[in-house]
């Protein structure tokens, strides 16, 4: 195995400055830190998760209140996206592992504190919860009348009950993930650990309002009153979405939140996240409405808008996570600012 | 400046446990721990190169160098001016044998989802090898900087005190090649009573800047209760990338999933509202 060093000694000496002033404040600018190795797996499992996750609540909860046509439709055009989405979840998370063949070494131990203990048991049995929700629904589409023991089984299943319990892992599943990132040492996730949580857990709703609104507005086959709702739904989870994002950036302040302003992530995230994630689809909406175009191109664009822009968050928030961990000088304003008064 | 309160030396260690004590202002930079630590661990060569940062080649802990020793240089004044007054410890350099800490409540223990990272009967911190699988959680969680994920195997390594030394009844391999005993291994409450002492006697000789990194009051705090690996440091501490107050990340887990809780109902309320009209 050849084996490749990442490392580099790069560091943040600013010109006119001897290498007795910087090791003043840092050692020569080097990290402290280790950051994590979480990249593209772990940033698609974010985004997929999410979705899965909250488009099995917003199933359920279409199944639950509403008896129309259309809520039938949202109901199983979201079991049958989370469990598309869920899918590709541990296949994500086991190729990011540094030994894949043991990855049921966590199946072994359920520790409290750790968030990812906790989460590979969330994951895991929403994940039964998940399977079984998207059989009574092939059940109830008729799909399985070749396995008519099974079948009947399915049918004869609490639906309702099975999706509420099963949503409670949902949302547990939409969250854990902004926990698991504040519970480090990364300066830009531990500051915001009050915040990550429900950020992410915000934006696994718009996602997946979005996404479920994409698959109905391509398939054809609902009115224009089932994709208002949606909108609805979707414009209320991307305002609370950016209320969190602001309070993450506030709450990171000057030295910690540099990520998020500089470079090439502080413009993905001004751009991207901001721009094209919540401010363009709102625009889209409102355009879209003083055109008069057609209720089905308006949401088809406006969910795509959301979906990059989940995306584009997740990425963010680990990109600058890792970047915040590089830089000493982050760190040591998270562990001075927490330094006990003498 | 240091306050009084960080001169104390208290640790949340239990009786018994055993672990390093690193006084800075023996070490000599010889290197001889990070050598020694390579073959009695026969642990591969890092990256082979120079880093521009004195004669720090190692750059920082990691899968492969369990001991690390900085070098600061401290040439010029705060006017930048060359100085020419001798201070009465270590000339103008510092030099730390860098280790890891196995903190009394270890960060990297309570993230690891596999059970593989255990407290051992010295309460030691380890990795069992045969369990890791690699998930890279320990590596974030840990506020020193520690551990980290081999490129060689995708497993996570650091330090384990020697655990195959120390039950057979010898000493870990740096604290026995260490020429100037710069580090010194043994129970932490003997080691935290001979840094105290070492700690007055330097203060007596005109370093009043030496104090004890590791007790409760500098680098204990915030949950991790003190560390089983103490330094007797000159500086601050982030001259020696040391973080001044490093939390538990793990303390933060309740409140977390709190906020999580309030957000979940908040947003479920808002389905309901939004979904209703179906």
């Amino acid at each position: 195995m050849t084996a490749k060093y990442e490392r580099t000694w790069e560091h943040r000496r600013a010109a006119g400055r001897s290498v007795s002033d910087e090791a003043r404040t840092s050692y020569y600018g080097l990290p402290t830190i280790h950051k994590p190795h979480w990249k593209w797996l772990i940033i698609w499992y974010f985004f997929l998760g999410g979705i899965s996750a909250a488009s099995y609540v917003i199933a359920t909860l279409a199944d639950l209140l509403a008896k129309s046509h259309d809520a039938r439709r949202i109901a199983r055009a979201g079991r049958y996206l989370s469990l598309a989405t869920l899918i590709p979840s541990p296949i994500l998370l086991i190729l990011d592992l540094g030994r894949p063949e043991r990855f049921f070494h966590m199946l072994s131990i359920l520790k409290l504190r750790s968030p990812m203990s906790v989460g590979t048991w969330g994951l895991t049995i929403f994940g039964g919860f998940c399977g079984l929700s998207a059989l009574i629904q092939a059940a109830q589409d008729g799909l399985l009348a070749w396995a008519r023991p099974l079948n009947r089984l399915l049918l004869a299943l609490p639906r309702r009950a099975i999706g509420l319990v099963g949503s409670v892992f949902g949302f547990f599943v939409g969250g854990y993930t902004g926990v698991l990132l504040s519970a480090t040492a990364v300066p830009l996730w531990a500051r915001n650990f009050l915040l990550l949580g429900p950020l992410f857990l915000t934006s696994a709703l718009s996602t997946a309002t979005a996404a479920v609104t994409l698959v109905l507005a391509l398939g054809r086959r609902v009115n224009r009153r089932a994709l208002h709702v949606l909108e609805r739904l979707d414009r209320l989870a991307l305002a609370i979405e950016l209320g969190l994002i602001l309070a993450v950036r506030l709450n990171a302040g000057a030295v910690i939140g540099r990520p998020l302003r500089q470079g090439r992530l502080g413009a993905l995230f001004r751009w991207g996240v901001l721009g094209a994630g919540i401010c363009a689809p709102a625009l889209t909406h409102v355009v879209g409405r003083l055109m008069r175009a057609p209720t089905r191109l308006v949401a088809i664009l406006a969910s795509s808008l959301v979906l990059i822009g989940g995306f584009l968050l997740r990425y963010v928030v680990v990109m600058a996570g890792r970047a915040s961990a590089d830089d000493p000088e982050a760190y040591f304003a998270f562990t001075r600012h927490t330094r006990p008064r003498a | 400046m240091l306050s009084d309160v960080q001169l104390i030396g208290t640790t949340g260690s239990r009786p018994g446990a055993m672990g390093f004590l690193t006084d800075t202002t023996l070490c000599i930079g010889c290197k001889a721990c990070e050598v020694a630590c390579k073959q009695w661990n026969q642990l591969p060569m890092d990256n082979f190169g120079w880093t521009g940062h004195s004669y720090d080649h190692t750059g920082d802990l990691g899968a492969t160098t369990w001991r690390h020793v900085a070098f600061i240089e401290r040439l010029d004044g705060a006017d930048g001016q060359r100085v020419d007054v001798m201070p009465p410890f270590q000339s103008h350099w510092l030099m730390m044998s860098d280790v890891c800490k196995h903190c009394v409540r270890a960060g990297c223990l309570e993230a690891c989802p596999t059970g593989a990272i255990i407290r051992t009967e010295f309460d030691t911190v380890v990795i069992q090898q045969e369990i890791c699988n690699g998930c890279g959680y320990c590596v974030p969680a840990c506020p020193f900087g520690v551990p980290e994920l081999s490129l060689f195997d995708g497993k996570a390594h650091k330090c384990t005190l020697c655990y195959d030394r120390v039950t057979a009844g010898l000493e870990p391999a740096c604290a026995k090649a260490c020429p100037t005993d710069s580090i010194q291994f043994g129970p932490v409450e003997h080691l935290l009573e001979r840094a105290r002492q070492r700690v007055a006697d330097l203060h007596a000789r005109g370093v009043t800047s030496a104090y004890i990194y590791g007790d409760r009051a500098v680098g204990g705090t915030h949950g991790i209760d003190g560390l089983n690996a103490l330094f007797i440091l000159t500086a601050e501490p982030e001259v020696y990338n040391l973080p001044a107050a490093p939390e538990l990340p793990q303390d933060k887990v309740g409140r977390a999933f709190l906020s999580t809780l309030g957000a979940a109902l908040a947003l479920g309320v808002a389905a309901v509202a939004a979904l209703r009209r179906l």
